[in-house]
């Protein structure tokens, strides 16, 4: 695990509690959510359906997709509601100095 | 002897029953019985991604068979053609006799069918189900010109796919707006201009006198006198609960089957769930009959929890959505009983909601958006609803202002 795996994403004053930011890096698009008890990540589109998450709502440790009302948890990216049923890749994130970085493999 | 629970229908509702009943109730048998020769799968993906090729059969399944036989739920392939409910049994036209204790009816609805001359029931296709979008998906890939009658969700679906095939799509609607029944018109207007910038042709108020068949080629004759030719006719025209087994017993029907908010039937031990069932909503204090993937499975969780003993009441906020072309349509609570409409945003790139209100609570909303763009405020819409909060109307017009603020903590 080396260092430069942490990609930064923004200042911690970017997110509001219980919302979530969209970052793109590459190829790739995720969301960073800023939870009651932290920071966290996860793919930034649906797995049912190619839609953005950053438009859904999250609500406690979950977040909704906006086109068809599926939940993950945040957390464990767990399916938890359908028409979604593949989990949610999760990324671990960390903050430091007021920044956030997320580690995408 | 086993407590034998039997579930009459085998989609969505059935299969989130089973599995509900099974959550709560080790003992029980449970025995789903369905018609089609096919596990319970996703209809909507059946008139958007699986005619466009996105999605195959394989991915519209619920769960696999694996899954009902680790919960040991029983499902067979049948078809009921006699009901009992004295003597708690159900009959197969080879007399097959499967007896219950409990019974849920979730038999769903069915097309209602284009009048059409006899020799012409054939050349009319409809979607409802797998084996349909199959026929269509194949039949319409060599057909230039295709004719939809009807302008609801599901015709506007197929509609928006076949376009994208490129060809060359005229929907022919009754009513002066799409989706009259149950989409407010500024949105049904604006979904009409994307069907028009992309080619299709809209025709309102206009009512089919005669379809006839020359060479091959369709000629509807409209009420006008108008003549359409077309390579290809699909018909949505609306649905009715799938009820005729039950039409001479006492099973109180109207409208689909009578149920109270426990999705209890007028027949003991009797209950009903999804798109069959015509239930009372103890929110809007009247009964209604919802056809939508949210409330089928809903419904029939509820209806599973009911069976099991957990007694629970159902007063989901009914959500729908539709998609087409690159928008997404939603709809939350009810959109015919209001004293005020407040419209949020203007502009369909970054979401348009109508919401209707009445006494400063909000009864429902509709919303049409780019994919994304609109699900949020619709789902904190459906909170603020199911809350029965009086809301200030200004933050819900300010599309600058996010409608969290109006949720009670």
């Amino acid at each position: 695990m080396s260092e430069e795996n942490w990609i930064e994403v923004g200042s911690t004053g970017s997110i509001e509690e219980e919302d979530l930011i969209r970052f793109d890096h590459q190829d790739k698009t995720f969301c960073v959510y800023r939870l009651t008890d932290g920071f966290y990540a996860t793919d930034g589109m649906c797995t049912h359906e190619a839609v953005h998450l950053e438009d859904g709502l999250v609500m406690d440790d979950e977040i909704e997709c906006p086109m068809h009302q599926g939940i993950f948890n945040i957390k464990s990216g767990e399916a938890l509601s359908p028409p979604a049923c593949e989990d949610l890749k999760t990324y671990p994130v960390k903050v430091d100095n007021d920044k956030i970085f997320i580690k995408i493999e | 002897m086993k407590n034998n629970i039997i579930i009459l229908g085998g989609g969505q509702a059935g299969i989130y029953a089973a599995r509900e009943i099974r959550q709560n109730d080790l003992k029980s048998n449970i025995k789903i019985l369905g018609e089609e020769n096919l596990l319970p799968y996703e209809r909507p993906p059946l008139s958007k991604d699986f005619l466009l090729d996105r999605k195959n059969e394989e991915n519209l399944y619920f769960h696999s068979g694996d899954v009902l036989k680790n919960e040991n739920i029983d499902f067979e392939y049948v078809s009921i053609n006699k009901v009992d409910f004295e003597n708690k049994k159900l009959f197969t036209k080879n007399d097959d006799v499967y007896s219950y204790n409990t019974l849920l009816i979730s038999t769903g609805s069915e097309n209602k069918k284009l009048s059409v001359d006899n020799n012409l029931t054939d050349d009319i296709y409809y979607l409802r189900n797998l084996e349909e979008a199959k026929i269509i998906k194949k039949k319409v890939l060599n057909k230039n010109k295709v004719t939809i009658i009807g302008g609801g969700f599901i015709g506007l679906e197929i509609a928006s796919s076949l376009s994208q095939l490129q060809k060359k799509v005229t929907v022919i609607e009754i009513g002066n707006q799409l989706m009259g029944r149950i989409i407010p018109k500024q949105i049904a207007d604006l979904v009409q201009k994307t069907h028009i910038e992309h080619g299709n042709e809209i025709i309102l108020n206009k009512q089919i006198d005669k379809i006839i068949k020359k060479n091959g080629i369709y000629e509807i004759l409209l009420n006008d006198n108008s003549l359409i030719e077309t390579d290809f006719v699909i018909a949505g025209i609306g649905s009715t609960p799938s009820v005729k087994l039950f039409e001479n017993t006492n099973l109180k029907l109207d409208n689909g089957i009578v149920t109270n908010q426990y999705c209890e039937t007028s027949i003991k031990d009797v209950y009903a769930a999804g798109d069959v069932s015509n239930f009372y909503h103890p929110l809007y204090e009247r009964n209604i009959r919802l056809e939508s993937y949210q409330h089928a499975q809903n419904h029939g969780i509820c209806a599973g929890k009911n069976i099991a003993g957990v007694k629970t009441e159902y007063s989901s906020i009914p959500w729908m959505w539709s998609d087409q072309f690159n928008l997404n349509l939603q709809l939350t609570g009810i959109c015919d009983d209001f004293d005020e409409i407040v419209e949020r945003g203007n502009d369909i790139n970054n979401g348009i909601i109508y919401f209707f209100l009445k006494n400063k609570k909000i009864q429902g909303a509709c919303g049409l958006g780019i994919v994304g763009k609109v699900g949020r405020d619709i789902r904190i819409t459906s909170k603020l609803s199911e809350n029965n909060t009086i809301v200030d109307t200004k933050i819900l017009a300010d599309k600058t202002q996010k409608l969290n603020k109006l949720m009670q903590k």
